[in-house]
């Protein structure tokens, strides 16, 4: 088996795994567990739109709880106003959280390393104080809430979100396309272009990238994730709220993602998952769990920077570089020689 | 081609630039030589507008470079091998060559990089900062060729490289000027850059001190002596 082989192989088990939750778990007697997997899925997009900027890019963002919150109200506002439909709220949800990252993107993306970092956090604390003081629109922390409309109306069948099966593999499906567009988008030439100006944008640009405008592009795009995961978060809960604006919850998406391990596409998914059923597990029991939070990531930032992901990766390339090389011990990994 | 006239520039408040004139006409191999320090390296990068122009004009093609922005420089022909390769070395080595493919890859011209340095074909999966020296250089040149330049700014191609690899290099560079693309080279290696060059620039303290026929230096050993500190004796034996 290579290492591809077992990427595939990993990457099957966790779909099967993950579609499986909704039956496995109430078997076991942990419905309660459904909801938190669900929870996990949602949060891991909004780690995704942070890993997209700093794994590929570079850039450390502190402000994608903006774009969760325009994702948020998006859904609430117009289902509140208009009585769209469920696609319609998720894709309006979407649209505000792409155009707010516009609006900050063209002048966030000017800058990089701490500054970046700074203007990001600040785009997000003057909509977040400017949601909570606009109670009319937004009723600040106590929120807006709604009804969802249904996902599906196909005749006389309705696919309603207060099924939870049903919620919990719309979530999914969602998730998974936004991980699978993902895919794409880092596989891509734009893909390419991330990872090189995260590399050096200097050089990027002598060999013709327009380091500003795909920038700009990942940001939004950044934005656009985010937007989805608030969105759906929306949906989950039946509420938005400007409570989940405020930086803290960009700050909770950062540490999600490097212990995940940035610049893998999954990572995100890893880490949310294991910090939240951490949270979930430990909460109940000690009341101050968020410094065991942060000594975990501390430990993983000194000894495992890529992550879990990238230390899984790495597992996976000790375990079957070497039997490959077993295989045949007279043919070296790698040649490296002169030529005569 | 490519016209520098009166350029000057300075990091900080210091003038690393005193007024450069130079030409590089179509087709044309041109060096510039000078001991360290003395502004080559500051000389491409104010054409290229990575350091800041105080003064004087860069036109290429007819078009002044001032306002222009470094990314817009590939696209109007202008390729550029930096110092210390200026490869990405955490991307592969085939993603290091694709970069500067717009669109669908052209698979002629990566199959014609193969032909021209077999031993990036070798390590296509290897990421890039893992190869020897010599041939993360050959990189850089293949990724540069890859965007099909009219014009290609080497800043110290055989810097650092093993000798074995160094003429494998100075050959690439001479059948890239077979092909009919400008270079504008600089170069610390007085022999590579009298085989390569038609034409010669000398710099002294940010200003071009002498300007000839790379044939016109070899018979003046004062001047290689005075503003490079090596005697050409030691260089002529091997200049054929």
């Amino acid at each position: 088996m290579t290492v591809s082989h077992a990427r595939v192989l990993g990457l099957t088990v966790l779909v099967l795994a993950l579609i499986a939750v909704p039956y496995a778990l109430p078997a076991l007697g942990a419905n309660f567990w459904v909801n938190i997997i669900a929870e996990i899925l949602i949060w891991s997009l909004l780690a995704a739109s942070v890993n997209l900027l700093l794994g590929y890019l570079g850039l450390l963002s502190f402000g994608q709880s903006l774009y969760f919150g325009f994702g948020m109200y998006g859904v609430a506002l117009s289902i509140n106003a208009w009585d769209v439909g469920f696609w319609s709220a998720l894709a309006i949800g979407m649209a505000a959280a792409s155009v707010m990252a516009l609006i900050a993107g063209v002048l966030a993306v000017r800058l990089t390393w701490h500054y970046f970092a700074i203007i990001t956090v600040v785009f997000s604390l003057i909509f977040y104080f400017a949601a909570m003081s606009m109670k009319w629109l937004t009723g600040g922390d106590d929120g807006v809430s709604f009804t969802p409309p249904p996902v599906m109306n196909l005749g006389g069948y309705k696919l309603l979100l207060t099924d939870p099966t049903a919620q919990y593999y719309v979530i999914l499906g969602i998730v998974a396309g936004c991980f699978a567009l993902m895919a794409l988008i880092v596989n891509s030439p734009l893909g390419l272009s991330f990872k090189a100006i995260r590399e050096n944008d200097r050089r990027a640009a002598l060999i013709g990238i327009n380091v500003y405008r795909t920038r700009l592009i990942a940001f939004v795009l950044a934005g656009a994730l985010a937007g989805v995961s608030g969105a759906l978060f929306a949906f989950f809960g039946r509420y938005a709220s400007a409570s989940y604006m405020f930086y803290h919850v960009s700050g909770e998406a950062v540490v999600w993602a490097i212990v995940g391990g940035a610049s893998s596409l999954l990572g995100p998914l890893f880490g949310a998952g294991a910090l939240i059923i951490f949270r979930e597990l430990v909460s109940n029991a000690w009341e101050h769990y968020l410094i065991a939070v942060g000594v975990i990531t501390i430990l993983v930032v000194m000894f495992a920077p890529r992550g879990i992901a990238g230390s899984w990766n790495d597992l996976l390339h000790k375990a079957f570089m070497r039997r490959s090389q077993g295989a045949d011990p007279n043919k070296p990994a790698a040649v490296i020689e002169e030529p005569r | 081609m490519l016209n520098v006239t009166g350029l000057t520039a300075q990091i900080g408040k210091i003038p690393v630039l005193r007024g450069v004139d130079l030409t590089v006409n179509g087709g044309d191999t041109v060096a510039l030589l000078g001991r360290n320090g003395v502004g080559k390296t500051s000389t491409l990068r104010a054409i290229l507008g990575l350091l800041r122009r105080t003064g004087g004009s860069v036109v290429y093609d007819g078009r002044p470079l001032n306002d222009v922005a470094p990314h817009k420089l590939a696209s109007m022909g202008i390729g550029y091998v930096p110092q210390g390769r200026g490869i990405f070395p955490l991307l592969t080595v085939e993603e290091n060559l694709l970069l500067t493919v717009k669109g669908a890859p052209n698979r002629n011209m990566l199959e014609e990089m193969f032909v021209r340095f077999p031993r990036i074909q070798e390590r296509l999966r290897q990421p890039a900062g893992t190869p020897s020296g010599g041939e993360q250089q050959m990189l850089a040149i293949a990724r540069c060729l890859m965007l099909e330049p009219k014009l290609i700014i080497l800043d110290e191609p055989t810097e650092g490289i093993m000798p074995k690899l160094v003429s494998q290099i100075r050959h690439e560079i001479a059948n890239i000027a077979k092909r009919g693309i400008s270079v504008l080279l600089v170069e610390q290696n007085l022999r590579t850059a009298m085989r390569l060059a038609s034409r010669v620039y000398l710099m002294e303290r940010g200003r071009i001190v002498h300007e000839g026929t790379s044939a016109g230096l070899q018979t003046n050993p004062e001047i290689v002596h005075r503003y490079l500190g090596v005697s050409l004796k030691n260089v002529k034996g091997v200049i054929q």
